[in-house]
């Protein structure tokens, strides 16, 4: 049975996975204003998720500016979905 | 049973697991609801389809070289007029979705593949009963469909972004294109 993922179980990282599910890839300052939460406490978060590989960036270009994309890998994928899951199974235990 | 109040308390703290999935799902939901299409692009797709259904009618009915030409031509309108399409999305809303790719390049959609395939079928046999009028409307047809296939699948999106954001990926789209070019031209070779 899965249980709660630490490094994802704060609300703001949690939001970050789970706004990245609904894409393959986003832009930095796209996902930072969805977020509402300034480059560097995104960043943060970006660099933690790599650190563990679930999401992957890479540099790219946009309408003729650098830009930095992300995205989940499979491995955030299946962290997300268990995690979820694991909450769910919390909220029926209280319920 | 919790009462409205207690309800609203265990909703509002940050702690909660409800508050926390809720959170995240609205944080979602946020980026969905606010991409857009880029202008035009059903009518855009549905003439690129129509063209594309109607080249490669004509190019398997003539069996000839100028055919094979036309037919290839046909695949490049649609690969081209699709590559403009998902450029503009994400130039427009900074965020790839694969699964929109694959809407759009390969109409993995159900209404879009049925659709295209009878389509393509009717045009085909239009064509090699010389019945150009019939070969035109069977495009159009399939054009039409497969854009409302993507409309359809757009909305199913918007709704579940989660569970529709998956395709095939750029590389492995871009070898589909490279795929369905030899596919037809072992088809008119055959033929």
């Amino acid at each position: 049975m899965a249980e709660l993922d630490p490094l994802i179980h704060a609300p703001a990282r949690l939001q970050v996975v789970t706004t990245l599910s609904a894409v393959s890839e986003a832009e930095f300052a796209t996902l930072r204003a969805v977020l509402e939460v300034s480059d560097s406490v995104l960043s943060k978060h970006i660099s933690a998720l790599a650190d563990a590989g679930y999401v992957r960036s890479r540099k790219g270009v946009q309408a003729g500016r650098r830009t930095t994309w992300v995205g989940l890998t499979s491995t955030g994928r299946k962290a997300l979905r268990e995690h979820v899951a694991a909450l769910r199974r919390l909220i029926d235990v209280v319920d | 049973m919790l009462s409205i109040m207690e309800s609203d308390q265990a909703q509002q703290d940050p702690l909660d697991p409800r508050f926390v999935l809720a959170e995240a799902d609205q944080a979602r939901q946020r980026l969905a609801a606010g991409l857009r299409l880029p202008a035009g692009l059903h009518p855009a797709l549905a003439a690129a389809v129509a063209v594309q259904v109607g080249a490669a009618a004509y190019g398997i009915a003539a069996q000839t070289t100028a055919g094979l030409a036309v037919a290839l031509a046909g695949v490049a309108v649609l690969m081209g007029g699709a590559a403009v399409l998902l450029h503009r999305f994400r130039r427009i809303n900074g965020v790839r979705i694969d699964g929109l790719s694959s809407q759009i390049v390969l109409g993995t959609g159900g209404t879009s593949t049925l659709v295209y395939m009878g389509g393509f079928g009717a045009a085909t046999w239009a064509a090699f009963e010389s019945r150009w009028w019939l070969v035109a409307v069977a495009a159009v047809a399939a054009g039409v469909g497969y854009a409302i296939g993507t409309l359809r699948w757009w909305h199913a999106y918007r709704n579940d972004p989660a569970a529709h954001a998956g395709g095939v990926s750029p590389r492995l789209l871009a070898a589909g294109a490279v795929l369905a070019c030899l596919g037809f031209v072992a088809l008119l070779i055959a033929g």
